[in-house]
């Protein structure tokens, strides 16, 4: 016996699966894409501390055998053989106690198919409260197999499961039988199963007190019509629902909460992103007056530490979000915010589950894909990746910010705000209109066909756990520095080298200059003489019928880094100098900027009203592009949706603009 | 004998059959909608859909479309 076991960790969602696997692994765990797919697994070693030698392999949650979807067709598969691991030599079955006749199929399914089977009883607790328990001990005997009662919080009983593993585990291999799947398929099959079932359950579950009258109440008061001890559903839940799910009420709830959230991300977020800016951008001056006027002083002050800055000033929203996303979920409102919204997305051909990966699109479509996960159908999850980049996420912030400050009167400051929600608001429509329009072309856009459903279990509430929230939405950050980080951070070097080589500056007459003005006229010489600026006049006439120059063009492609970049492009391009300030500075100087052939003001109101719609819509994230392409397993959709989008947006920028002079709004 | 789409708020039904022309029909069994089994409409949404079951203990929420395929009485 050379060779390490191999122990399978499946059971249906919420059965306490990944809290087992938490347990065995101390977290330290690698998540790696099955080979062949996009689905994701984790395995690791079992902890010292359990003098345990074996590989423990958790996969996605399954209430049965037979599969739905990718995800659940690798949860199946990988019981009876792994690419890389081989054949599993135990499974462990996780069910949850409160709801153990439902979650007991699978466990069946697995015996009947000739697996090596221990099952894994969770959440005893819920049923204890209830004075009543499960005889394990009877049901190990009826069922064949070894069970264990498991407490994941307090880690009880997780000895007595290693000890029953090992015995397992020294036990003769089995040979389960893959064509048992075809017969699990069968109604008759899966109707005998649970009356089977039905009858264990009746037999095993017991009050734990006897004596006490309110054990024979629960027991009498259970399903009249059959004898079967379940239970009712929680009582407190059924009166809350009647309040938030009411017919009426409940959408209205709905629609304020999620309108609370959203505001809430930019109100909560806004303090800790200029913090962020403010320490990147101080960071990055103090370098350079460090390391003097240099190439690996630009370098390092404008590549890397402001690349790092654009990476960092996203965090806040991606944890606000993730924190009030985690405490929604852990109460058990989200899926009902799912139910709620499911009928009018069905309508574009999306799913109740489209609608938290689309909200988090409004803080960065990168996370926002990755939870895309929680879709089983395919056609809806690849619908639903392909429009969220059209949500607006936080980093056309600060366009929309410049543009809208540029497009203000100085004495009307309060219509910034009331323009910011409008072009949100446009921005949501918009997107539907885009959705709708691709669902309809879905046949040959998304190669996916399969039939659309919604089935979802509506958890009991429960108050959130707060260190589980504060964990998920740790790892949901780490997630998206260690995925977006690296590209940004790249494609801001690049981007820097172009606006910086061939580091060509022409002599200038210095005689009556600061140091200061110096430096600023070199940068901006630089700039003018750099490959982003031979770029800037190539695209030109893509530009021109825009009404718009090759200074714009640069900014647009340096904003391919991270949207937000196109403002310090701009500010760098237009030969900024107030370091204090730059937005008012920059905006002054945008009133004043020609177009160089024609002589005409170059920013009007039709231009930056242009400009704000292309940034609705144009696919300018790098990042993006990469996530889609490995969630969605090719280049197909990330290359249609940077055409789509930035064609559409091409276009529409086209339109707007010369409508708007059409009427003499220039 | 009624779909399981037809009851009214509040109404229970028993569970007679699953239509397997239904394609998610088997879903609906394994999540535990058996012959026998009661089964009680708890919310309608605004728009009348999905809607919330009550199922051995638990809360489930379906699409009309699907509930459709659970004949009660």
């Amino acid at each position: 016996m050379s060779e390490i076991p191999l122990i399978n960790l499946v059971g249906p969602p919420n059965s306490g699966k990944t809290t087992l696997f938490n347990i065995f692994s101390g977290k330290h765990f690698k998540t790696v894409n099955y080979p062949g797919s996009t689905v994701e697994y984790s395995s690791s070693d079992f902890l010292d501390k359990f003098n345990l030698k074996a590989k423990i392999f958790d996969s996605p949650g399954i209430i049965s055998l037979n599969a739905n979807s990718p995800d659940e067709e690798v949860a199946v598969e990988s019981l009876f053989y792994q690419p890389n691991n081989g054949i599993p030599d135990l499974i462990l079955v996780t069910a949850d106690s409160s709801q153990i006749t439902r979650h007991l199929l699978l466990t069946q399914q697995l015996i009947d198919a000739g697996f090596k089977v221990i099952l894994v009883l969770t959440m005893n607790d819920i049923l204890n409260r209830k004075n009543l328990r499960v005889n394990s001990g009877l049901l190990s005997e009826i069922l064949g197999i070894a069970v264990v009662k498991v407490n994941g919080r307090t880690e009880e009983g997780i000895e007595d499961l290693i000890t029953t593993i090992k015995d397992n585990l020294k036990k003769p291999k089995r040979n389960p039988d893959h064509s048992s799947l075809a017969k699990f398929r069968k109604k008759e099959y899966i109707i005998d199963t649970f009356e089977k079932i039905e009858k264990i359950v009746s037999k095993v579950i017991e009050p734990i007190n006897p004596d006490i009258q309110n054990a024979n109440n629960q027991l009498s008061i259970l399903n009249p019509t059959l004898k079967e001890p379940s239970q009712q559903p929680d009582a407190l839940t059924l009166k809350i629902d009647k309040i938030l799910l009411h017919k009426y009420f409940g959408f209205i709830i709905f629609l304020l909460m999620m309108g609370a959230i959203f505001t809430s991300i930019f109100w909560l977020a806004a303090p800790l992103m200029d913090l962020v800016d403010t320490l990147f951008s101080s960071l990055a001056s103090y370098s350079s007056e460090l390391l003097g006027n240099n190439w690996y002083s630009d370098l390092i002050s404008d590549g890397i530490i402001s690349g790092t800055g654009a990476v960092l000033i996203f965090l806040p929203q991606i944890l606000i979000l993730f924190l009030i996303l985690g405490l929604l979920e852990d109460t058990g409102y989200l899926a009902r915010g799912a139910m709620l919204i499911d009928k009018p997305l069905s309508k574009i051909g999306l799913n109740g589950k489209s609608f938290v990966p689309m909200l988090s699109g409004f803080a960065c479509a990168i996370p926002a894909i990755l939870s895309t996960r929680t879709i089983s159908n395919r056609r809806e999850r690849l619908l639903t990746i392909f429009i969220i980049p059209l949500m607006s996420c936080s980093a056309r912030l600060p366009v929309y910010v410049l543009l809208i400050a540029y497009l203000m009167p100085p004495d009307k400051p309060w219509l910034g705000g009331f323009l910011l929600s409008f072009v949100y608001l446009v921005s949501i429509i918009l997107s539907i209109i885009v959705a709708y329009v691709i669902n309809k072309f879905n046949k040959s856009l998304i190669k996916a066909q399969d039939d659309s459903s919604f089935i979802l279990e509506l958890p009991t509430y429960k108050l959130p756990k707060l260190k589980v929230v504060l964990r998920n939405s740790y790892e949901n950050s780490k997630e998206y520095i260690l995925r977006a980080g690296p590209i940004i951070l790249i494609l801001s070097l690049i981007i820097w080298s172009l606006t910086y080589l061939p580091n060509n500056v022409p002599e200038f007459d210095k005689t009556g200059l600061t140091e200061e003005e110096v430096l600023q006229i070199e940068k901006s010489e630089r700039i003018s003489n750099s490959y982003a600026a031979k770029i800037g006049t190539f695209i030109e006439p893509i530009m021109q019928p825009l009404g718009l120059d090759w200074r714009v063009g640069v900014s647009l492609i340096a904003a391919f880094a991270a949207r937000e970049v196109f403002v310090s492009s701009m500010a760098l391009i237009f030969k900024v100098t107030d370091e204090e300030n730059i937005q008012s500075s920059l905006i002054s100087a945008m009133r004043n900027a020609k177009i160089e052939s024609t002589g005409e003001p170059l920013f009007t109101i039709s231009t930056s009203i242009g400009l704000i719609f292309f940034f609705i819509f144009a696919l300018q994230c790098i990042s993006t592009l990469a996530v889609s392409r490995k969630e969605t397993g090719s280049w197909r959709i990330p290359l249609l949706q940077l055409i789509i989008f930035t064609s559409t947006a091409y276009i529409f920028t086209f339109f707007i603009i010369n409508i708007l002079k059409s009427f003499g709004i220039n | 004998m009624k779909k399981a789409s037809e009851l009214n708020f509040g109404e229970k039904g028993i569970i007679k059959d699953i239509n397997t022309l239904n394609p998610s029909h088997r879903r609906i069994i394994e999540i535990g909608f058996t012959p026998g089994q009661e089964i009680e409409l708890v919310n309608t949404s605004l728009f009348n859909d999905p809607l919330t079951f009550s199922l051995r203990g638990t809360l489930i929420a379906l699409r009309k479309i699907q509930a459709d395929c659970i004949i009660v009485n």
